[in-house]
C-alpha cells in the first residue's frame, strides 16, 4: 500500500474516533509538529503546550478534514496558527536574556499590532558573538524575527516546504510567502553579515 | 532598466520558485544592475547560512512523555457534559430566563473572582516555572497554566481552601479545574506529595492512565516518562480510577497505574517483594494466559491475612476460574459471611461482596457506596 494510502486510511480510522490509530497518525506526524514549535517559540516548555494543543484540536477537528486537502499541509495550518496565537498570547517568546528590545522602527501588513509591545531585539552584540557558534548565531538572529517572518524562515529551512505549501499551511498567497520570505532574508543579512568571513573559515 | 529593479523577487529567484520567463528576466537584470545584484548576493549568503544550520541541526524530536499529557487532555476533551432535556415548551423558557437571571447576577456579584480561577504557588527551592515564567518566591497558577520543575527544583500549591500539594524535582504539572466543588490537577509526570483535608472527593489529580480521587487523605503520586503511575497512601483513603476500572487504596498501601491498562491492584507496602512482583505479572498479563495463571497462584500462596485488601480487588477483577481460586484463599483468610456465597460472589452480587468487605475491617463500604454506588469493575 502507498504512504499515502496507508495515511488515508488512518486518518479515516481517526474519523471514526479510533484512538489507537490516532496514536499512530500522533508517532507519525509529532516531530514534524514539534520541530515548527520549539523552532518558532525557541522554549521548549512553550513548544510542549503549542504541540499538545495542535494535536488536541487534530483529534477534535480531524471529522472535518477531506481528503481533497493535503493532510501535511493542513496539520502545519494548524501548528502555525496555533504558535502565532501562543504569541499573541505571550507576547514575548525570547528565552535568551542576552537581548535587549528595541523601539519599532517600521511596521507593515505583517507586523500587525500597533500597540503591541516590542519582542524584536538589537543585533547580536560583539562580545555574545564571539561566544556563539554559526549555528548558535543563526538560530538566535531567527528567533529575532518577527513572527510572521519567523514561521516563513522555520517552514521553508527548517521544514523544506514550497512556496505552494506554505501559502496553504499559512492561509496567504505565494506572493506573500515571497514578500515574507524576502523581508526575513533582509532582516537577517542585517543581522548577521559579520558572519560572511567566518562561513567560508568553518566549512 | 534600472527603474524596475527585482529586489521583491530575489528569494524566489533563490529558492527556483519563479516562473521561467521570470527568472529569465530577473537574471538579465540582475547582470546589468548593481544594487540588485548585491541584494541577491545578500539573499543568496542568508539561504546559504539557513540552509546550512538546517542541515547541520538534527531534526528536533517531540519529548516521549508528550503522548502521555496529550492523552490525558484527550480524556479531558471527552468527558461528556451532561445536557438536561427539557420537555414542553413553557417549562423550556421558564427555565431559560431563571437561569439568564441568575447568571446574571452570578456574573455582578462574582465575575472579578470567577474569571481568574487560580491557585497559589510558593517556590520550595531551584527555579520552578509557570508556563516559561519563573516562579522568583511565589506566583499564581491559572486555570490551564503548566507548573514544571527542573532536577532541582521544588514548589508547593496550595490547593484553594482544601489542601496543599508539594511537587516535587522534574515534574510537570497542569492546573485543570479550580471550582469549589472539584479542584483537578493533572500530573503528566514527576512526582507529587498532596495532603487534603476538605470531605471525600473534592480533589483530583489526573494522570496520564488513572484519575487519583481523594476521599479525604495524603498520599504521594509519581508519574514516570512512559505514563505508568504509583499512588502510595499515607493516610486516609484514595480511589484510582479509568474507564470504569477503579482500585481503593488505603494507608500504607500502594496500587500501580498504567498506560491501556489504567489502574492495578492495590497491596500494602509491607507486602513480600515475590508477592508484589507475582501480582505486577497478574495486572499485566493476558486473561486466561498461564503466564496470568501462574502469577495467580503465587499471589495466593503468598498471601497473608493483610493481603486480604488484594484477594478482595482480585474478587470483582479475576475472571471465572480465577475468582474461584481467589474466593478459596481470601475465606481461609477472612471467613466470609453466610450471604457471601461462592454463587453470590461469581455473578457479581454487590450485596455479599460489601458485607466480606466488612470483615476485613479496613473501613465501612458506605462511604464509597455513598460516592460511586457500583462496585469497582470487572479488571479484564
Amino acid at each position: 500500500m502507498s504512504e499515502q494510502a496507508s495515511e488515508r486510511r488512518l486518518i479515516e480510522a481517526c474519523q471514526r474516533g479510533d484512538r489507537e490509530a490516532f496514536r499512530d497518525l500522533y508517532d507519525a506526524h509529532k516531530d514534524r509538529v514539534w520541530s515548527v514549535a520549539v523552532r518558532f517559540t525557541g522554549d521548549e516548555s512553550v513548544a510542549r503546550d503549542v504541540t499538545q494543543q495542535v494535536f488536541l484540536k487534530l483529534f477534535t477537528s480531524i471529522a472535518q478534514f477531506r481528503h481533497e486537502a493535503n493532510f501535511k499541509t493542513w496539520l502545519y495550518r494548524l501548528a502555525a496558527n496555533e504558535c502565532m496565537d501562543e504569541f499573541r498570547k505571550r507576547r514575548r517568546l525570547i528565552p535568551f536574556d542576552f537581548f535587549r528590545p528595541v523601539p519599532l522602527d517600521d511596521r507593515d501588513e505583517d507586523h500587525g499590532e500597533v500597540n503591541a509591545p516590542d519582542w524584536r531585539q538589537e543585533p547580536l552584540q560583539e562580545a555574545s558573538l564571539a561566544r556563539l557558534e554559526i549555528s548558535e548565531a543563526v538560530l538566535a538572529a531567527v528567533m529575532q524575527l518577527k513572527p510572521k517572518l519567523r514561521m516563513a524562515i522555520v517552514l521553508k529551512y527548517f521544514e523544506d516546504l514550497s512556496y505552494e505549501q506554505m501559502a496553504e499551511a499559512l492561509g496567504c498567497s505565494m506572493g506573500t510567502v515571497a514578500s515574507r520570505l524576502n523581508r526575513g532574508h533582509k532582516a537577517l543579512a542585517q543581522k548577521l553579515g559579520r558572519l560572511r568571513g567566518s562561513l567560508g573559515a568553518a566549512e | 532598466m534600472f527603474w524596475n529593479h527585482v529586489s521583491e523577487q530575489l528569494s524566489a529567484y533563490c529558492h527556483g520558485e519563479l516562473r521561467p520567463e521570470e527568472s529569465r528576466r530577473v537574471a538579465e537584470h540582475l547582470m546589468s544592475c548593481r544594487r540588485c545584484r548585491d541584494e541577491y548576493e545578500e539573499t543568496r549568503f542568508v539561504a546559504q547560512l539557513a540552509s546550512r544550520l538546517s542541515h547541520d541541526l538534527a531534526r528536533e524530536q517531540a519529548p516521549a512523555a508528550l503522548w502521555a499529557e496529550l492523552e490525558v487532555m484527550i480524556d479531558r476533551s471527552e468527558t461528556p457534559r451532561r445536557k438536561p432535556r427539557l420537555a414542553g415548551t413553557p417549562l423550556r423558557i421558564a427555565l431559560a430566563g431563571a437561569a439568564a437571571l441568575a447568571l446574571a447576577i452570578g456574573v455582578f456579584w462574582f465575575y472579578p473572582r470567577a474569571s481568574r480561577p487560580a491557585w497559589d504557588v510558593t517556590r520550595i527551592e531551584g527555579a520552578p516555572k509557570v508556563g516559561s515564567k519563573a516562579v522568583m518566591e511565589a506566583g499564581k497558577l491559572r486555570v490551564g497554566e503548566w507548573l514544571v520543575t527542573d532536577d532541582s527544583s521544588r514548589a508547593e500549591i496550595r490547593v484553594g481552601e482544601i489542601g496543599q500539594a508539594l511537587i516535587e524535582p522534574g515534574s510537570r504539572v497542569r492546573l485543570v479545574e479550580a471550582k469549589a466543588d472539584e479542584h483537578r490537577l493533572a500530573l503528566a509526570r514527576g512526582k507529587m506529595q498532596a495532603f487534603i483535608w476538605a470531605p471525600p472527593r473534592q480533589f483530583y489529580v489526573d494522570t496520564p492512565s488513572a484519575v487519583a480521587v481523594d476521599l479525604g487523605c495524603a498520599y504521594t503520586l509519581e508519574v514516570g516518562d512512559d505514563g505508568q503511575g504509583l499512588l502510595s497512601v499515607i493516610a486516609g483513603w484514595v480511589a484510582f480510577e479509568w474507564k470504569g476500572r477503579e482500585s481503593f487504596v488505603p494507608a500504607m498501601a500502594m496500587c500501580v497505574t498504567r498506560p491501556q491498562l489504567g489502574p492495578g491492584t492495590p497491596y500494602f507496602s509491607d507486602a513480600s517483594e515475590d508477592f508484589q512482583n507475582a501480582l505486577a505479572i497478574f495486572d499485566v498479563a493476558e486473561s486466561g494466559s498461564d503466564a496470568r495463571l501462574n502469577a495467580l497462584q503465587s499471589v495466593l500462596a503468598k498471601s497473608r491475612k493483610r493481603d486480604a485488601l488484594t484477594l478482595w480487588h482480585l474478587l470483582v477483577g479475576a475472571d471465572g476460574g480465577d475468582r474461584l481460586r481467589v474466593y478459596d484463599r481470601l475465606a481461609e483468610l477472612i471467613p466470609p459471611p453466610p450471604q457471601a456465597t461462592p454463587e453470590a460472589v461469581m455473578r457479581g452480587d454487590r450485596g455479599a461482596l460489601d458485607l466480606w468487605w466488612e470483615k476485613l475491617e479496613l473501613g465501612s463500604a458506605e462511604w464509597w457506596r455513598i460516592w460511586k454506588g457500583p462496585v469497582p469493575s470487572q479488571t479484564k
